[in-house]
């Protein structure tokens, strides 16, 4: 054992083995080093971390007001100004008091500030398979608590809104690129990364949730009745 | 060793281990600790969802219960070519093989320049002959009939080549047949003709929130359903080319030639139909001594006249080009990082190798700022080239897209003198500020000429077409990276070869003429010109001018004694109402401009973004009680697209913040551990 530790301490530390108060000394200065080491790798790893997270959550509020700019009127608003997507609709689950803007754009950096709209899809709210992609540990760590039967409001540009009902929800690879089907009837794709407490990134299997329009569009006001 | 020595060594291993120990619990614990905060700081309840067995029925299009039992149709297209104008008559049968009453919707491309005049609804022996009504009339027309259970068609037009039909109440196994009628102007390049029937929508970026987004996004079959695809197209084409004919090819389609006489053929395919995923392409090429030089059509209708000229330039082979000025922008903002920049780099390489010493270049970047690599524009000598090339390949993507500021410098109102300024843009077009963009080109492009390449898989293509033609450039859209040789060289052989620039027409007074396009293009090596004219007396010349290698050329042509034309009036309507539509962007009134598009729609029965044609069945068919659904009918995906291509890889959605939160953590508890303390290991 203290043949080991002498190793491991490495050459500097081969005093005799009697004096004590010595290797104390140098065991402090190993030791003084070593922390000093992992303070900073720590310091670091757990910034990088909470940089990703606060990302996520700060600009989901900036990304409100652009979106009250929006419902006001203004066309791609952007949440800053060198901004490169915009909102596009708002999403929320009352039941989990749950509440997101998606913004235009599926792309690494777009998901980085919230769910982003896959373009070649229609926009949420609109007839046909609107695809979602959100992060499985900021924006869309809330897919893992939808049931089937989950409401899903959308608020669309022009303030109307849409609910979709969860139907159900599938592990799949990410060469899966079919749930990007347009054809059949309106609804809603969320996708995320699984699985959910993963550490890492890039696996390969996603989470996809699948929610179905359950009604017409309904106005703020209900000034507009369907036809 | 004395006693004491060793019941010390025995306290100093006793104590090692119990440190060891602790140490490995205090690593298991902290490891514990930091899990469990990270789990209850980001990760709330699970309650997993259970992945559910297998889903394939959702797939499926019934799946939301919600029926797409698509009535089945057929396209037949005939064309009959005069000349330089071609009349195409598209009968679309809609057939329902259910028992439920159906309303059929279907979104389809028609070409860009085409000139809808006609509608017609067949149903059995009888034939219903659309009217031509403002946009929202006619929809509430067909709403009514709908509902009272009448037959009836529409025809909307949702950009200028995406039209929208709908056909309200095909009973249980009836047919139902929309014919449509349009008129455009054939391409003349290169000594050949060409016709183009496009048939198939490609799902679209939608470029912004745009309230009509589902209207322009018609419905993809999947491939792999097992179904064959859908809507077969027969084609015909009765080509009169008034000239004698060297050769007629279909490039993407076996046909069958029929010779009628010297300039006159029959074509067909040669298997009859073929399914609407590809575009059908006709070309032939008049014998290269009859080649036409000048055609001049006129047709008199309601006391004025119409007439179509189209006018060849004598060829500039042997001559010298213009000195030219090529400044090329390209988008590095964040939405083009990955492929789309790799391909850009790509792309502008081969353009700026193909430079040569007579030209000046300079090349711009931007993102979030613009930034030239030259002060001005430069002398292309191998080393600057060069210079340029390393330049490019070293840029990366990442920031904003405030491309105003990168057209500002590109377009700097510099005088390309007696040569041609050529802007070259580079990007995806992921912009929201369109509008202010297409004022900024309008206003500083002054002698400049715009070029867009569309970059990457989904690229604002609306944004750059329109920039384009603002910039009296053309767009080009490199989809794949294996094709961006191609297309530059492409882009860059006509580029290189500019014959004839700074075109005016001069009518004479007394015709008080009227023409389309007001501003007219650059000609480039093998294109004609061509212009639409309404007129009040054939009498007098045009006189056409424009600069060829520094010396002005001018050409006359009498306006009396044109070949008669049919259709005259509508092609020079579609003209007008497209200079119409873009006057919007200048910051034109839109209801004095919708007033017009009206009246002119109206007059000469066009269907524009304001106009539809509606036709309705006098009898209701349809019992009051029976349910009417409605059937998107799907579209074919273009072929040679991959479904999984097209829509790509689910994206990546993951992060590796809880790895850094979990090992920070981690490092910062060993960090205690190993503080130095005193008295621990004593």
């Amino acid at each position: 054992m203290t043949h080991d530790q002498e190793l491991w301490l490495g050459v500097e530390c081969a005093w005799p083995k009697s004096s004590a108060p010595a290797q104390r000394i140098c065991s402090q200065r190993v030791r003084l080093l070593l922390a000093a080491v992992l303070v900073a790798l720590g310091g670091w790893q757990f910034a990088r971390g909470a940089w990703i997270q606060a990302k996520a959550w700060v600009a989901q509020a900036l990304i409100a007001q652009a979106w009250q700019r929006t419902l006001a009127g203004g066309t791609q608003a952007k949440p800053w100004p060198w901004a490169d997507t915009w909102p596009v609709a708002r999403l929320s689950v009352p039941s989990l008091g749950v509440e997101r803007y998606v913004l235009e754009g599926a792309d690494g950096a777009t998901m980085a500030f919230g769910p982003g709209h896959l373009r070649g899809t229609v926009l949420p709210g609109a007839a046909g398979n609107s695809v979602i992609a959100g992060h499985r540990d900021t924006h869309f760590a809330f897919l893992r608590e939808l049931a089937p039967g989950s409401t899903i409001v959308v608020q669309m540009p022009d303030g109307s809104y849409r609910v979709y009902a969860v139907r159900q929800a599938r592990v799949l690879d990410r060469s899966d690129g079919w749930v990007a089907a347009q054809e059949g009837p309106a609804r809603l794709t969320l996708a995320t990364c699984f699985p959910f407490d993963a550490l890492r990134a890039g696996g390969a299997e996603r989470y996809v949730v699948w929610a179905d329009a359950i009604d017409e569009h309904k106005d703020r006001g209900g000034e507009r009745g369907s036809d | 060793m004395s006693k004491p020595e060793k019941r010390t060594l025995a306290g100093r291993i006793a104590v090692d281990l119990v440190a060891s120990v602790a140490i490995a619990a205090a690593l298991g614990i902290a490891a514990a600790i930091a899990l469990a905060g990270v789990t209850l700081l980001f990760a709330s309840q699970a309650r997993a969802a259970e992945a559910s067995g297998e889903g394939k029925l959702l797939l499926r299009p019934r799946a939301g219960g919600e029926p797409l039992e698509a009535p089945l149709q057929s396209t037949a297209v005939a064309f009959q070519v005069s000349g330089i104008v071609a009349r195409a008559r598209v009968v679309q049968t809609f057939r329902n093989p259910g028992d439920g009453w159906y309303e059929g919707v279907y979104v389809f491309p028609l070409p860009e320049n085409s000139a809808v005049d006609r509608l017609r609804l067949r149903v059995g022996e009888r034939t219903i002959e659309g009217e031509i009504r403002e946009r929202e009339a006619a929809q509430r027309t067909y709403a009514a009939a709908r509902a009272q259970g009448r037959r009836a068609a529409l025809l909307d037009q949702e950009r200028s080549n995406i039209f929208t039909a709908s056909v309200a109440n095909i009973g249980p196994h009836e047919t139902i047949i929309v014919e449509l009628e349009y008129l455009e102007t054939l391409r003349y390049h290169d000594g050949r003709f060409s016709l183009r029937f496009p048939m198939v929508v490609g799902p679209r970026y939608i470029p912004r929130g745009v309230a009509d987004a589902a209207r322009i996004t018609p419905v993809v079959l999947r491939p792999q359903e097992g179904r064959a695809p859908v809507n077969p197209v027969s084609i015909r084409v009765a080509l009169d080319a008034g000239v004698p004919l060297a050769d007629v090819s279909s490039p993407y389609h076996q046909v069958d030639v029929k010779t009628l006489g010297e300039g006159r053929r029959e074509i067909t395919l040669a298997e009859g139909s073929t399914p609407a995923n590809r575009d059908f392409v006709l070309r032939w090429a008049p014998r290269p001594e009859a080649a036409p030089r000048l055609a001049w059509f006129t047709q008199s209708q309601g006391g004025r006249h119409y007439a179509l000229l189209m006018l060849m330039p004598p060829d500039a082979a042997q001559e010298a080009r213009l000195p030219r000025e090529v400044i090329f922008v390209l988008d590095t903002s964040g939405s083009m990082a990955g492929a789309s920049i790799r391909q850009a780099r790509d792309a502008l390489s081969l353009a700026l190798e193909r430079l040569t010493p007579q030209d000046r270049f300079n090349v711009i970047e931007f993102n979030s700022t613009a930034m030239a690599l030259f002060s001005e524009a430069r002398e292309a000598t191998p080393a600057q080239v060069q210079r340029a090339i390393s330049w490019v390949r070293s840029l990366e993507a990442g920031g904003g897209t405030e491309m105003a500021s990168a057209l500002k410098l590109a377009l700097n109102g510099s005088d390309a003198g007696s040569g041609v300024r050529q802007v070259i843009f580079l990007t995806d077009g992921a912009v929201g500020n369109e509008e202010e963009l297409f004022r900024l080109i309008r206003e500083r492009l002054g002698d400049s000429r715009l070029f867009t390449v569309g970059i990457g898989s989904a690229p604002n293509s609306h944004f750059m077409r329109k920039a384009a033609e603002l910039g009296r450039g053309t767009f080009t859209y490199i989809g794949r990276v294996d094709e961006v040789g191609a297309r530059m060289s492409e882009l860059f052989g006509k580029l290189e070869a500019p014959v004839l620039k700074g075109i005016t027409l001069q009518w004479p007074e007394a015709a008080h003429a009227e023409a389309w396009p007001a501003r007219v293009p650059d000609l480039y090596a093998g294109e004609p010109l061509v212009v639409s004219a309404s007129l009040e007396r054939l009498e007098g010349e045009l006189r056409v001018s424009g600069v060829r290698a520094g010396r002005v050329w001018e050409a006359r042509v009498p306006l009396a004694g044109g070949a008669q034309g049919s259709g005259m009036g509508s092609l020079w309507a579609r003209a007008k109402v497209d200079s119409l539509m873009d006057s919007l962007r200048a910051g034109a009134q839109p209801e004095a401009v919708r007033e017009q598009v009206i009246a002119l729609a109206t007059a000469h029965r066009l269907v524009t973004r304001y106009t539809s044609f509606v036709a309705v069945d006098r009898t209701p068919a349809r019992p009051a009680d029976a349910p009417l659904a409605r059937a998107d009918l799907p579209t074919n995906l273009p072929e040679g697209w991959e479904y999984d291509k097209v829509f790509g890889e689910l994206p990546q959605t993951g992060t590796d913040s809880r790895w850094e939160l979990l090992t920070g953590i981690l490092f910062l508890l060993l960090a205690v551990l190993f503080a130095p303390r005193r008295g621990r290991l004593a």
